[in-house]
C-alpha cells in the first residue's frame, strides 16, 4: 500500500533493496561483458555503452523483451556500420541516433497493428503539479514499474527527451541536435515533460 | 529458558531492523536524478552479450580506420 505524506511520496519496500540502498545508490550494477576475441575494441564499446542503449530502449518501449532485441540489433548495426561514423558528433550521440531510429521503427510497426490513443495534453496544463517538489520514495523493486507507468503516460517525444537529458553524457545541445530542434525548444518541452512526469509519478502509487 | 529469551530478543532485534529499513526513504530532488538512479540500477540482461557474440562471430571485423578516431575522442 502506498501512502502520500504532504508532497512527498512514500511507499512500502522490499527489505533487500533497502539493505543494499547505500551501496546500490553509489554504484551502478555491473554490465555483463561481451566476449569477442576477434574485436576487443567493439567489446569495449559494448561494455561502455550497452547500459545506456538498453535503458533508453527499455524505458522508451516499455517492454524488456523488445528492449533486449533492440539492444542486440542496435549493436549489431553499430558493428556493421562503424566505418560510417564520421566523428561529427560524440559516439554516444551517434549511438543514440541509431537506437532512436530503431525504436521508432519498432513502435511504428507496432502502432500500425494496434490502435494507439495519446493522452490529451491540455489536462496537464491545468493539473496541480509537483514538478518542483522532491520525489521521495522508499527504495523498492516497484520503483522501476512506477517510473515506467509514469513514462508510458507521456507522449513519445516527451518520454524521449526526459530519458536523453537524464544521461549525464548528453548536453542540451546534443539532445537538441539529436531530436532535430533548437535547445530552447528542448528546454520548453522538458519543462512540460517534467511537470507531467511528476504528476503521473505521484498518481502511480 | 535462557535460550528462549535470547531467541525472543533476537527476533525483536530483527523486527526492529526490518521496521527501520522499511521506513528508510530515498529522496530525489529532480526527475533527472530519479531516472539516473533507475538507469544505474537497471541490469543489462547477460543474454544480449551472448546473442551479440554469436551474431558477429561470422562477420568481418569493423573498418579499423574509424576505430582510432573513436578512441581518440
Amino acid at each position: 500500500m502506498w501512502s502520500v505524506s504532504g508532497t512527498h511520496l512514500l511507499c512500502p519496500t522490499h527489505m533487500e533493496s533497502i539493505a543494499n540502498d547505500s551501496v546500490a545508490a553509489a554504484r551502478p550494477l555491473p554490465t555483463p561483458r561481451l566476449a569477442t576475441a576477434s574485436s576487443p575494441e567493439f567489446a569495449e564499446l559494448y561494455d561502455e555503452h550497452s547500459r545506456a542503449v538498453y535503458y533508453l530502449a527499455l524505458r522508451y518501449l516499455g517492454d524488456p523483451q523488445k528492449a533486449e532485441d533492440a539492444t542486440h540489433d542496435v549493436f549489431l548495426k553499430v558493428y556493421r556500420k562503424l566505418g560510417e561514423f564520421r566523428g561529427d558528433s560524440s559516439f554516444r550521440t551517434w549511438l543514440y541516433r541509431i537506437t532512436i531510429n530503431h525504436c521508432h521503427n519498432l513502435q511504428q510497426s507496432w502502432n500500425a497493428r494496434h490502435l494507439v490513443t495519446n493522452a490529451d495534453e491540455a489536462i496537464w496544463e491545468t493539473t496541480p503539479t509537483q514538478a518542483d517538489s522532491p520525489l521521495r520514495v522508499l527504495e523498492t523493486k516497484e520503483l522501476g514499474q512506477r517510473i515506467q507507468k509514469a513514462l508510458d503516460g507521456l507522449s513519445a517525444e516527451y518520454r524521449l527527451l526526459l530519458l536523453l537529458v537524464a544521461d549525464q553524457d548528453m548536453s542540451y545541445e546534443e539532445v537538441a541536435n539529436l531530436t532535430e530542434q533548437s535547445p530552447d525548444a528542448v528546454r520548453g518541452k522538458l519543462h512540460r515533460a517534467r511537470k507531467m512526469f511528476a504528476t503521473l509519478f505521484a498518481r502511480s502509487e | 529458558m535462557k535460550h528462549e529469551s535470547k531467541q525472543k530478543a533476537e527476533e525483536h532485534q530483527q523486527l526492529a531492523a526490518k521496521s527501520t529499513r522499511e521506513n528508510v526513504a530515498r529522496e530525489f530532488a529532480t526527475t533527472d536524478e530519479l531516472l539516473r538512479h533507475d538507469a544505474a540500477q537497471t541490469e543489462v540482461p547477460p543474454v544480449i552479450a551472448e546473442r551479440l557474440s554469436k551474431s558477429i562471430e561470422g562477420l568481418p571485423g569493423p573498418a579499423r580506420s574509424w576505430w582510432q578516431r573513436i578512441f581518440d575522442r
